[in-house]
């Protein structure tokens, strides 16, 4: 089975397991008579963060932030227009011979689960030969693929006699949502993406996929990218999480620091947004009027000015820098930037 | 809110034994298995459930808006008619005139090729008969009943050129135009982002207490029914298996089931903590369950949960649950 174990650490513990640079999707929109590009939807738009060994990096954002876009970029399914990834140490992609990774390299180390449990499998492959497809193409014999999906079937909790033979139709929501998880695992990566990956699911089997996500980190040594926009989810699997709104960063830090101290107005709005869970206690005003912008067009400036409850004419003149706060907890607001020329300017300041 | 309702006026809805079957050639489903509610007038009563425990089809038994291969049983009564009894013409003028309702998906509610001003003009005119500028009017309020900016010019704009948000506000004014007594709502919040989600509970909320409507509101987030409910049924396998005010089901859950269910909602707090989880999955009901339909599932199973279908015994004043271990205000 030498062919696919787990490929050795390079960089040590301190080297980001992922480093993410400048990651830019834009995607034109064509229409008229000549299909000429009318407008370009700024999906991902200058986004940078790390990766560290064996966390989990929780992203949060309403639809049309780009947190799928982002997802999708770290898995290389969509080429980005501009930024660089450096998967421990070795750039993605590019400069192969220098050293760089080869995409299938990547990818052997790096994969992904979606949300929807049912369209990510191939319904006419019994669930064993679909865990075992990826092995098999990356060099293991049939025989020693198919003894990897039995053992990782059992790692998620389904009997491998009764279960290797079935037929995704077949499954509940969780148990086709654990063969997906199973399916990522089988070419043990370092690094898996994890898109939405409880949202479809009732509450009670929510908690079943969280928990065996929790084990599983454990035991195979994983690093989580988890991807949602339930922030009651995220504070409970993430170590950090970073806050997308329109394309861009708005807020990123370890999870106690967002939770209990949160920065951006964004990020307060978000957090109080969430049901109150005591009914003698309800919200009585939204936190926010309206819905996200469209992100094909979106405000110059800082893109939240238009929703936001403290915007002056700095934030539509300028971008605001990206503020750190100290430990590790980066915020993009005038109000965190000394001399930005906000009146609240330095309020946020660590 | 209940108890002073409960005292005196007749209930708005009524059900009884409500049993609804949906035959197929290949397979038959009991989807509701004997279900009794009551909605006083002016009440809000969230109905708690997982996929599969029957709350939609509940909830579409009340209006009659289920296919023809399914099958109904039991009293339903809204305002004192019988709705089983009505005819064709009769539900017409019922939909939409005593009783509404919203879907969690606006898109396929509204009609694409009409203008919102239009679809909500077309309900008052059909059901009170009014002038086209009356019911143009009557529009206009009602989009800014439900707090759409810029009314007077959305009234001309078609459902695809509104954002998520309108959308639902949108079908909310439709539902309204006839101002129902009882209005039925199927998880409007489900498919919105959190920062929106949080604008139309209030916005139902608020419209709710100003028009003293009943709503029934099915949805499997607790946390959205301790925003909006006075009253909570969780549902399981198509019967109610606990029922009562809303503070007191979050607080303290009495059938074993809502306690799994509330132990499997993350809240804050939860953070390194293992989750709570239902062993099992609820029963394929291609039979009515004939036993406690939870105990294949629960930690306090005995010979007695499956010698019948527990009774839903009352352990205080207004709270409920089908579980034999309720006794009298005590869990033994």
């Amino acid at each position: 089975m030498d062919a696919l174990d787990p490929t050795p650490d390079r960089g040590g513990p301190a080297q980001p397991l992922l480093a993410v640079k400048g990651l830019v999707k834009h995607f034109p929109l064509k229409g008229g008579l000549l299909g000429r590009t009318q407008a370009v939807v700024r999906a991902v738009d200058d986004v940078g963060f790390d990766v560290l060994k064996g966390e989990t990096l929780g992203i949060v954002g309403e639809s049309g932030c780009g947190k799928s876009t982002t997802a999708r970029l770290l898995m290389r399914l969509l080429e980005p227009n501009a930024g660089t990834m450096i998967f421990d140490g070795e750039p993605v992609g590019e400069n192969v011979q220098a050293g760089g990774l080869t995409l299938r390299e990547y990818r052997r180390q790096v994969q992904m689960v979606f949300q929807d449990s049912y369209a990510s499998l191939n319904p006419r492959l019994p669930i064993e030969e679909t865990i075992a497809f990826a092995p098999r193409i990356h060099g293991l014999s049939g025989h020693e693929s198919v003894v990897r999906a039995r053992e990782l079937l059992a790692a998620v909790g389904l009997a491998p006699e009764s279960f290797a033979r079935r037929y995704p139709h077949e499954l509940s929501g969780g148990q086709r949502q654990r063969i997906n998880i199973a399916r990522a695992l089988a070419l043990r990566p370092k690094l898996v993406i994890l898109d939405e990956p409880v949202s479809a699911l009732d509450k009670s089997v929510e908690a079943q996929v969280l928990n065996l996500l929790v084990d599983l980190k454990a035991e195979f040594g994983l690093t989580y990218v988890f991807i949602s926009h339930d922030l009651n989810v995220v504070q409970y699997i993430s170590d950090r999480v970073l806050v997308m709104y329109l394309g861009e960063v708005a807020e990123m830090g370890p999870v106690g620091a967002i939770y209990d101290r949160p920065a951006h107005p964004y990020t307060r709005a978000l957090l109080d947004s969430r049901p109150s869970m005591d009914p003698a206690n309800r919200r009585t005003k939204p936190p926010l009027t309206g819905d996200p912008p469209n992100p094909v067009n979106p405000p110059s400036g800082c893109r939240f000015r238009t929703r936001c409850s403290h915007a002056e004419d700095v934030c539509a003149a300028r971008k605001p820098l990206m503020a750190d706060l100290g430990g590790g907890h980066i915020v993009s607001c005038h109000m965190a930037t000394p001399d930005s020329g906000h009146s609240r300017a330095g309020s946020l300041a660590a | 809110m209940s108890a002073l309702l409960k005292a005196n006026a007749p209930p708005l809805v009524k059900l009884r034994d409500l049993h609804v079957t949906f035959r197929t050639r290949d397979r038959t489903v009991h989807a509701v298995n004997g279900v009794d509610l009551d909605l006083a007038a002016g009440e809000v009563l969230c109905i708690l459930g997982e996929s599969g425990s029957g709350k939609s089809v509940t909830l579409r038994a009340l209006m009659k808006l289920l296919p023809k291969f399914a099958h109904i049983s039991g009293g339903i009564e809204v305002g004192g008619r019988d709705v089983n009894a009505m005819s064709n013409s009769q539900l017409a003028d019922f939909r939409g005139g005593e009783v509404a309702m919203i879907f969690q998906e606006p898109m396929t509610a509204l009609d694409p090729v009409f203008t919102v001003g239009r679809q909500i003009a077309e309900t008052v005119q059909r059901h009170e008969g009014v002038s086209r500028a009356t019911a143009d009017a009557r529009a206009l309020e009602l989009l800014e009943l439900v707090q759409i900016p810029s009314a007077r010019r959305r009234l001309a704009a078609y459902p695809h050129e509104l954002s998520g948000g309108l959308r639902q506000r949108a079908m909310i004014a439709v539902a309204l135009a006839c101002r129902p007594k009882l209005l039925l709502a199927d998880e409007p919040t489900t498919a919105l982002d959190a920062t929106v989600q949080i604008q139309v509970l209030l916005l139902l909320r608020e419209l709710q207490e100003r028009l003293g409507m009943g709503v029934i509101f099915v949805t499997h987030d607790l946390g959205v029914a301790g925003e909006i409910a006075d009253r909570v049924a969780v549902m399981y396998a198509g019967r109610v298996v606990e029922e009562g005010p809303v503070a007191g089901i979050m607080a303290g859950p009495l059938h074993p089931y809502a306690q799994g269910l509330l132990g499997a909602t993350v809240h804050p707090g939860m953070r390194g903590k293992r989750l709570t989880t239902i062993p099992g999955a609820p029963p394929t009901l291609d039979v009515a369950p004939t036993t406690c339909a939870f105990s294949p599932r629960c930690d306090h199973a005995e010979a007695a949960c499956v010698a019948g279908v527990p009774p839903l015994l009352q352990a205080s004043p207004g709270r409920f649950a089908r579980c034999i271990r309720v006794r009298n205000g005590t869990q033994s």
